[in-house]
């Protein structure tokens, strides 16, 4: 049938004449020594026709709930899924999201550096931020900032304990955005600077050793050497980061910052149509996450570059159900 | 500033402790231009801390240090010895070059870049001409198809010889070889081995630590032989083999020279048939 197959066989019997070719009798029992596996048919695996039949099940139940409650009023949904308020609170979300993960990174790499500075006073105080403002509620933070204006009547730049330069109201200087960015800002910057540091920690100390050999300076190696081979430790906890980010922008409703959930809370406290509005509020947030989901998976790639020499295998359906032939 | 008198390479009671315990305990070490000098001894004896603290990747504690009769790593400022700047360290580091026992190539670039990189990027080469002389180097160690493979993709034997290739692609001054071959299978010694003879051919400056006592024997012009952070012994390469003076030296030798004796024996055996 295949003589490429049968090949070995021939040769091993070195022209005897009991190897009659194997597929004029394709029905016979091969003798033991004439076994050859890439004629293997897959292994039969019940178990995993019964979940799959009991997932089938389950997930048509599911999809009959959600399409013949009338209470989802998927087109109550789909009216408002475009609706301008909705995607102005979307917008605002994706907003606070960026700012936040680019102002939290950047001071992040800053305090990642100053955990491994040689300075101890700046150690220091890189320890003591991240323990801080890794160690309280994200929402008790926005709230604090959002009241910073009792604590802090007014911010003035200046000479410490000299003359100032200029001045400003806090209730002016912090409305809810500008609380809801520097609130989500630092903390994020916290718990960059661990995963930061991570990364760092996990590159081999012999690049280290070899950049500066060959006469480059500390930024050099930092940044040329160093930091693209954290980048493969750095980025998928910081695609999480992002993704919780997206998430955690919620608790801005709190100051009434008009994000995406505060959108269609608003919407629904006039027409009372909680669950349709909620739903429309989850659509969003699921399409932003999978986008980012995404981009994580593009840049995970591009940073593995060179650590590995396989490509990324994947379980075609076949091989889920039967035992594929052994793959070269 | 440099004449025929001055060493390369001077060392003066050079003295290092790691957390208590005495790693360099006062070494001298000269190294002459176009000298080859290999540091022999047991493990622990200081000969990888010393020449990693020569590259200045160690701090030392003590003694001094000259590359062409100027002192490395510190400077006299404002009436006192003081530590340069990073970027004075790096300077200076840029007219050696280091190979290490565990290659240290860079894994996110290809071949090419890894040896043109420091060219480039700090020695203000062209890409061009880096590029050229990437290439001509792969040739010499015998990868000339390489150029785009990343190092990942290569075996150790291969991967040793760009990182040689690397150091050299910026003229340094000296080579520094730590332990070049004792991070590789037993058959890709050789052809390590057989790259940094060439180099020495060409009349490179070197200082080579190793075990391989065979390599020592045909390329050092000159042996040093340390215990315990010091130098117990440095002699013409021949003398150094031929007639060791210390016990210790006797003893050290002496393992390598009943298996030497034996393999002669074993071609002799083989020429006499």
């Amino acid at each position: 049938m295949n003589p490429r197959l049968s090949a070995p066989v021939m040769s091993e019997e070195q022209g005897n004449s009991m190897t009659a070719p194997v597929s004029a009798e394709p029905h016979t029992r091969p003798r033991p020594e004439e076994f050859d596996v890439a004629r293997a048919r897959p292994r039969l695996r019940p178990a995993r026709w019964i979940i799959s039949v009991i997932l089938l099940v389950l997930a048509a139940q599911f999809v009959n709930f959600v399409v013949t409650n009338e209470r989802f009023a998927w087109d109550i949904v789909w009216g408002y899924l475009f609706y301008p308020t909705v995607l102005q609170g979307l917008a605002m979300s994706v907003f606070i999201t960026i700012v936040g993960m680019t102002v939290g990174s950047l001071l992040g790499i800053a305090l990642a550096a100053g955990h491994a500075s040689d300075f101890w006073p700046v150690r220091i105080v890189c320890q003591a931020y991240v323990g801080v403002f890794r160690g309280i509620p994200p929402l008790v933070q926005l709230i604090f900032w959002f009241n910073l204006a009792y604590l802090l009547p007014e911010i003035s730049v200046g000479i410490p304990f000299g003359p100032t330069f200029g001045s400003w109201s806090s209730t002016a200087l912090i409305s809810p955005l500008t609380a809801a960015l520097i609130g989500l800002s630092l903390h994020e910057a916290a718990y960059m600077s661990e995963i930061i540091r991570s990364g760092l920690g996990a590159v081999d100390a012999g690049q280290r050793d070899a950049a500066r050999a060959m006469g480059f300076t500390q930024w050099r190696t930092f940044s040329r050497i160093i930091l693209p081979q954290a980048m493969r430790v750095i980025v998928p906890p910081t695609g999480n980061q992002f993704i919780s980010l997206l998430k955690g922008t919620s608790l801005v409703s709190v100051i009434a910052m008009t994000d995406l959930l505060f959108s269609v809370q608003l919407i629904y406290n006039r027409t009372y149509q909680v669950v349709p509005l909620l739903l429309v509020a989850c659509i969003w947030y699921l399409v932003v996450v999978s986008l980012l989901t995404f981009v994580q998976r593009r840049l995970e790639r591009r940073y593995g570059k060179g650590q590995r020499r396989d490509e990324g295998a994947t379980t075609s359906w076949r091989t889920t159900f039967l035992r594929g032939r052994a793959s070269r | 500033m440099t004449d025929r008198t001055t060493p390369v390479v001077r060392v003066t009671n050079l003295r290092k402790t790691y957390h208590g315990t005495t790693a360099l305990d006062g070494v001298d070490l000269e190294v002459a231009e176009g000298e080859v000098v290999v540091i022999l001894g047991p493990s622990g004896s200081g000969k990888s801390t010393l020449v990693r603290c020569i590259d200045q990747l160690e701090k030392i504690d003590g003694g001094a240090m000259y590359l062409d009769g100027e002192l490395l790593g510190f400077a006299q400022r404002h009436g006192a010895l003081r530590p340069l700047t990073d970027e004075q360290v790096a300077q200076q580091r840029r007219r050696m070059g280091m190979v290490f026992q565990q290659f240290n190539l860079f894994p996110h670039w290809t071949v090419l870049r890894n040896i043109t990189e420091a060219a480039v990027a700090v020695h203000g080469f062209s890409r061009e001409d880096a590029r050229v002389r990437a290439e001509t180097l792969l040739e010499k160690v015998g990868l000339p198809d390489k150029a785009q493979a990343h190092p990942r993709q290569l075996s150790g034997g291969q991967q040793q010889r760009v990182a040689i290739a690397r150091a050299v692609a910026t003229r340094p001054r000296v080579l520094l070889f730590d332990e070049p071959t004792s991070a590789l299978d037993p058959e890709l010694v050789d052809e390590v081995l057989g790259v940094i003879k060439d180099l020495a051919r060409a009349g490179l400056t070197m200082i080579v630590v190793t075990h391989e006592m065979e390599f020592a024997r045909q390329v050092a012009d000159r042996c040093v032989f340390m215990v315990a952070g010091k130098v117990v012994e440095q002699n013409t390469t021949e003398e150094f083999f031929e007639r060791p003076q210390s016990e210790r030296l006797q003893r050290f030798l002496s393992r390598f020279t009943q298996s030497l004796t034996a393999s002669r024996e074993r071609e002799l055996v083989k020429e006499s048939q």
